[in-house]
């Protein structure tokens, strides 16, 4: 019967030959080219001089890309955390019953994750800027004027304060998935729990996390993945600076292929964010695959 | 079967549709632009083709890459006179297509960057100075030496400007736009003379010492932006470094010729950097806005002095006069004061133009379409152009005026082509030279040495090394 109703494999092919094309041409083209770019010296002319892997070399030994990478690792923690599990303890609260309005509340969550990143990036410098931004002016306002800073120019903290507008950003899109999700479990679970005493962080603890377990670590590693390419939220608010303490991979990538001109090296630095990210995300699913089993097992 | 058929049909069909979509939005862009270009009165295009050079002998398309947009024009005096000799030039040559890809400034950097290095360049385009002697030797600019020895302007050309277009004696691009000081101080002259100067102090010292007046006042001694890194050494190390290392000194860095950033002389001017912006004396975030922000702190009055280019100077000025017309009639330009133990020229001033018409040399294979070319180049940064933007604007180009009329423009604008092109010495703007593969490297280490996390000396050896890698 299966058989009589599944078109044949020509139509099948038919149907996926354009998407296929088109995934292709857009991801795995362009990932070729620069693999093969990176073998060479290329200044930005028709000139290209064969160098092997010579660029690599030099990557390995460039310590202005692995600072890049330890900032991309460290938003990756900052938005693990920040971005999937406020996104939960959000969710939690809007579920509960005090809670009203609740479609109110998930539409308004989620509208900043439709906004363009380059504007986030704008409308959090008028937060953090030194003279007439928001966070300066509440510290004056407290009293508490020896804590005003230039904040966009303090390297210790720089990495935090370009972390918060992308974990403010993708709370609303990491709400919706966790509300979906908590959403599909059937709901004389948590009635049971609450008759049996349970109280909401226990709730929330022994009964929800694991239950939307595998949902969390599918947002762990799309969380992963968006934050080892970001780009324009710090190409907004500071360009990488001050110097490069808020420089990441793709940033770095784009400055030394289009403002050095050194399109050979700038290509060499993509394949080099292919090859980490793809590594932290492989230790992330082996990580989340181990944990799952030891739960199971468990 | 019949279901097969009708797959394949919608497959190709879709196929078809994609792929002519593609072509129709072409042919009717194209189409567009030769109406555009072609577009206008008959009696004017029978003038125009009576008036036509000899270039008129090529019919057809002719590309041209540039950044004066509409916005940019306004107000911007070498993107109005480009746009209007553009426009002129397309009503004189009907039978050429003029095809402009116009895009803002950053955006132009990368695509021209981007085409460069597919070797698909428009048949003109706007190079900068960074990058012309790499492009000249790789094939992407056509050598224009004879182009400008035939110029009819030539006897009107700033010799000086085709420096950072020149490699080997050869001239790769024409200068264009116009040309103004990277390095000007506007100050605003009755808050000084409160603080005891009567004209804009001439050592860096007195700079500091007006701090404490200007503190009590709750104002800011001088405005400053930093936050894309270019400023620090486009409208302020390009001048200090001069005044420490002379003249000289940056001719041979430019040849090759031995000059070193780790010579003493530099490495004290950015020791000064460092100390004079350790002092207080700039906005606290200098490091975190831009040049469109800080130049604000100034009309508001947040700071008694500016720091920036020509650009900042032409856009306070338009801004004061209509919104603050006391601190208009106040402000006054002052070249850079002098630093302690600088021993190079005192009251210079980085001026120049960074950016030139260059010629893909494909286009020489037809000699037709390369004499529209150059006749194109040479309405745009000749005669035309500067008699327009020095009688409308009181600024210059690559082509001297036939003459200025300095009577009818306000004080400021009066003062700015003196503070340009009369009364001071001109050194060469840094990052007109060499490649920005260089200046991305210092530029990214000045904006952490003026935070103090990295000394001038590991600057200047950051600097070398990239130096070193760009000239090998």
């Amino acid at each position: 019967m299966l058989n009589a109703i599944r078109p044949k494999n020509r139509v099948i092919f038919g149907y996926l030959f354009f998407p296929i094309l088109l995934y292709i041409f857009s991801v795995f083209v362009p990932l070729a080219a620069a693999a093969y770019y990176s073998l060479f010296e290329w200044k930005g002319g028709p000139k290209k001089t064969f160098i092997g892997i010579d660029n690599y070399l030099t990557l390995i030994k460039d310590s202005i890309f692995w600072q890049s990478f330890g900032h991309n690792v460290f938003l990756v923690a900052a938005c693990v955390v920040g971005q999937i599990g406020l996104a939960f303890v959000i969710v939690l609260v809007i579920n509960s019953r005090l809670v009203k309005c609740k479609g109110l509340h998930q539409t308004l969550s989620f509208f900043p994750s439709t906004i363009s990143a380059v504007y986030i990036g704008f409308i959090w410098m008028m937060v953090f800027d030194y003279k007439r931004g928001l966070i300066n002016w509440f510290l004056t306002f407290i009293g508490k004027e020896s804590a005003v800073k230039v904040w966009l120019n303090e390297p210790q903290t720089i990495m935090i304060v370009v972390a918060i507008p992308l974990i403010w950003q993708y709370i609303g899109y990491y709400m919706v998935i966790i509300l979906s999700a908590i959403s599909s479990v059937d709901k004389e679970i948590f009635e049971v729990s609450e008759i049996d005493g349970a109280n909401a962080i226990q709730r929330a603890i022994h009964i929800v996390f694991p239950l939307i377990k595998r949902t969390l670590l599918v947002c762990v590693t799309l969380c992963v993945a968006g934050n080892m390419k970001v780009f324009d939220h710090i190409y907004a608010m500071t360009l990488g600076g001050p110097g490069n303490e808020s420089n990441v991979m793709a940033l770095y990538s784009y400055q030394m292929s289009f403002q050095r001109s050194n399109m050979g090296y700038g290509s060499t630095i993509s394949i080099g964010i292919f090859i980490t990210s793809l590594l932290l995300i492989g230790g992330v699913q082996l990580l989340v695959k181990a944990y799952t089993k030891e739960s199971e097992d468990y | 079967m019949k279901r097969k058929v009708l797959t394949l049909i919608a497959a190709a069909s879709m196929l078809i549709a994609s792929l002519s979509g593609c072509g129709t939005t072409d042919t009717g862009t194209a189409q567009e632009a030769a109406v555009a270009a072609t577009d206008t009165p008959a009696a004017d295009k029978e003038e125009a083709q009576a008036d036509s050079s000899s270039s008129d002998a090529y019919q057809g398309e002719l590309t041209v890459m540039h950044f004066s947009t509409e916005e940019e024009a306004k107000g911007n005096p070498g993107a109005d006179g480009f746009r209007k000799m553009v426009a002129e030039w397309e009503e004189s040559h009907p039978d050429i297509t003029l095809s402009q890809n116009i895009l803002a400034n950053t955006e132009y950097k990368t695509q021209i960057a981007t085409l460069a290095a597919n070797d698909d360049l428009p048949d003109i385009y706007v190079l900068q100075g960074m990058d012309a002697v790499r492009w000249g030797a790789d094939g992407l600019a056509l050598d224009l030496t004879d182009v400008v020895v035939n110029s009819p302007d030539n006897v009107k050309y700033k010799k000086e400007l085709f420096n950072a277009f020149t490699s080997d004696g050869k001239i790769y691009g024409i200068p264009a736009l116009t040309g103004g000081t990277c390095t000007a101080i506007i100050y605003d002259s009755k808050l000084w003379a409160e603080a005891g100067f009567d004209t804009f102090p001439t050592t860096w010292e007195d700079v500091v010492k007006a701090k404490d007046f200007f503190d009590k006042k709750g104002i800011t001694v001088m405005g400053f932006a930093n936050k894309d890194q270019w400023q620090a050494n486009s409208t302020f190390l390009t001048c200090i470094g001069n005044r420490f290392t002379g003249m000289d000194w940056f001719s041979s860095l430019v040849a090759n010729d031995g000059a070193m950033f780790t010579d003493q002389s530099f490495v004290d001017a950015l020791t000064f950097m460092q100390n004079i912006f350790a002092s207080g004396i700039f906005n606290e975030d200098f490091n975190a806005i831009d040049h469109y922000t800080a130049r604000e702190y100034y009309i508001s009055g947040d700071c008694a002095a500016y720091i920036g280019g020509n650009w900042d100077m032409t856009y306070i000025g338009a801004t004061l006069e209509e919104s603050n017309p006391e601190l208009f009639a106040n402000s006054k330009l002052a070249v850079f004061p002098q630093p302690e133990g600088a021993t190079g020229d005192t009251d210079t001033q980085a001026n120049g133009l960074g950016y030139a018409l260059a010629i893909n040399p494909k286009v020489a294979e037809d000699p037709a379409k390369l004499a529209a070319a150059i006749d194109f180049i040479y309405k745009t940064t000749g005669a035309d152009f500067a008699n327009y933007v020095s009688s409308n604007y009181a600024v210059s180009g690559l082509t001297a005026p036939d003459s200025v009329d300095l009577s009818k423009f306000n004080q400021l604008t009066q003062d700015l082509y003196n503070f340009t092109y009369v009364d001071y010495k001109s050194s060469q703007i840094y990052d007109s030279f060499i490649s920005g593969a260089l200046w991305g490297a210092l530029n990214t280490d000045l904006q952490s040495m003026l935070n103090g996390d990295i000394t001038p000396e590991a600057v200047a050896e950051n600097a070398q090394a990239a130096y070193e890698e760009v000239m090998k």
